[in-house]
């Protein structure tokens, strides 16, 4: 048995409600040494403040649901060990990722980031759940989406397995994100490259790699590649974007097109050394 | 299904111009910045050293390549730190345009300033 | 729906901010304040040449101008500024043609030594002549 020892935990939480400047709080927890930060939160919400507005779900990383900044650096709270991320004395302070409107407290709207997963031609849901076009529907007065998503009526086709849970850190610690709201960023373009690598058709190819080369695709990267350092799924959006821009150049001036197209190999910057499945582990 | 994200695809040249001026500029800087500093007396031409070094045609041509190409490099940086803050399409059009104009202008007061030293 | 949006003046200055940022925003920062920082000083020197316009003169006394311990500095400050911008814009070169993805940390590491001894050097030779 392993035992615990209980620490008092001072965590500095970025609060906000419309209408009011934001602020931050200062509650202090009790939780066990082994605890994760998402404990921290939670035991913030259960016995310090109700009104405390985050997102939580699977607590292992597989739903993207936790992310924010904790100390000014893009993690997700519930595989980040409170004694990781906390000297001693200092406050751990929580931030919402950024890039992203902030709803309240640590709760962004995240549409702008769904509309981007759509843009590649990958959206999930189940029939009974047409929640997509309804959220995306309110982003329409921003300029960047014209009309809603349409619900595809095949769905087989949309079922996906990758790396990429879909948290958004990647678009909050980029740097080009920061400045233009258009940019398709990290996660939109290594969406766009995982389509293009299952795409089967010369118009779908034409397409994505339209998207990828336009004004708001692979070109706006400046290589600062922090997504790929702060992505906890070893999804390398940075190393997608330069993958895409390979086959873009490649293009241009028509040599070895084939040979640096993104579909006949994958290298996976992340993955350990050794073979890489094609059509299945898609990043 | 009709693409939100849709705009106009264009082809992007702008980054490989940017590449193929940065590293011929490696080489073509290399050779201003040392026949400038480090082969001249004292680190610096007079103006009869001046003459004398630009009436050599193939420092004449050399240099005005360089103009050339640190021109076009320093104007496509400036349109690339502006494309970032995500203008809209006309606005991202106009900067382009002054930019090529501005581009056009430096490299003609160059050739001017040149051509009244060496005559 | 209730957002809190920074104002757009403010989000223009966010790719400076490099707080508890890595390795590769480093890189990129650098690369962009010595590329606005170079652009500055292509058009003060263009400016400065047009001396050579108005004569000997005019030059000549610019050049005794140049040579004083200040503007040697100065020219020591350019050089790096030159270094950093051009190493890592080489770094750039090669990861966005998908080159030296995995590499790129070790790279800029040893392009940023290169840039040092490059200009530690080329500091002596301007102060010791």
């Amino acid at each position: 048995m392993i035992s615990m020892k209980m620490l008092e935990i001072p965590l500095q939480i970025f609060r906000y409600r419309e209408g009011e400047p934001p602020h931050y709080d200062i509650f202090t927890v009790q939780v066990a040494d082994t605890a994760h930060v998402i404990d921290a939160m939670d035991a913030v919400w259960a016995t310090r403040d109700r009104s405390f507005t985050f997102r939580r779900a699977c607590h292992h990383s597989s739903c993207g649901s936790c992310s924010l900044r904790i100390n000014g650096v893009e993690k997700l709270p519930c595989i980040t060990r409170v004694m990781d991320v906390w000297d001693g004395h200092a406050p751990v302070r929580l931030d919402p990722l950024r890039n992203f409107p902030v709803v309240s407290d640590l709760v962004v709207d995240v549409s702008a980031f769904f509309q981007r997963m759509s843009a590649a031609g990958m959206t999930i849901t189940r029939s009974a759940e047409p929640s997509l076009p309804v959220s995306v529907d309110n982003l329409a007065v921003t300029g960047v989406l014209s009309r809603p998503v349409e619900v595809p009526e095949s769905l087989s086709r949309f079922n996906r397995f990758e790396n990429c849970i879909e948290c958004a850190i990647c678009m909050s610690a980029c740097p080009t994100m920061a400045t233009d709201e258009k940019f398709l960023g990290p996660a939109g373009l290594a969406a766009i490259y995982r389509a293009r690598q299952k795409a089967d058709n010369p118009s779908d190819v034409a397409h994505l790699l339209g998207l990828a080369d336009g004004e708001h695709g692979v070109w706006r990267c400046h290589s600062a590649f922090e997504c790929t350092a702060a992505c906890p799924q070893a999804v390398d959006p940075a190393g997608k974007i330069m993958a895409l821009r390979r086959e873009l150049i490649a293009r241009r001036f028509k040599v070895a097109a084939r040979a640096a197209a993104v579909v006949p190999r994958t290298r996976n910057y992340s993955a350990p050394a050794g073979p890489t499945k094609h059509g299945g582990n898609g990043a | 299904m009709e693409n939100p994200f849709a705009e106009e695809p264009k082809a992007t040249s702008a980054w490989l111009w940017q590449v193929f001026t940065g590293v011929g500029l490696v080489i073509l800087l290399g050779l201003h910045f040392m026949a400038n500093h480090f082969i001249a007396k004292g680190g610096l031409r007079d103006f009869a050293d001046v003459v004398a070094y630009l009436r050599n045609p193939i420092v004449l041509v050399l240099e005005l390549l360089f103009l050339v190409f640190v021109t076009t490099h320093a104007l496509l940086g400036v349109r690339a730190v502006l494309l970032d803050f995500g203008f809209s399409e006309s606005i991202e059009k106009r900067l382009s345009r002054a930019l090529t104009v501005v581009g056009v202008l430096t490299i003609g007061y160059g050739l001017w300033l040149t051509w009244n030293i060496i005559r | 729906m209730a957002t809190l949006n920074y104002p757009k003046i403010r989000r223009a200055g966010r790719w400076f901010d490099v707080r508890r940022r890595r390795l590769g925003m480093w890189a990129y920062t650098l690369n962009r304040i010595t590329g606005i920082g170079l652009v500055v000083y292509l058009y003060l020197h263009l400016g400065v040449l047009s001396l050579l316009a108005r004569g000997q003169s005019s030059w000549d006394s610019f050049v005794s101008l140049a040579r004083s311990p200040f503007y040697l500095g100065l020219d020591v400050v350019l050089l790096a500024g030159i270094l950093i911008h051009g190493l890592n814009g080489l770094r750039i070169a090669l990861t966005g043609f998908d080159v030296g993805v995995r590499a790129q940390k070790a790279l800029f590491g040893i392009l940023m030594l290169a840039a040092a001894v490059a200009l530690i050097a080329a500091a002596l030779k301007i102060f010791g002549d």
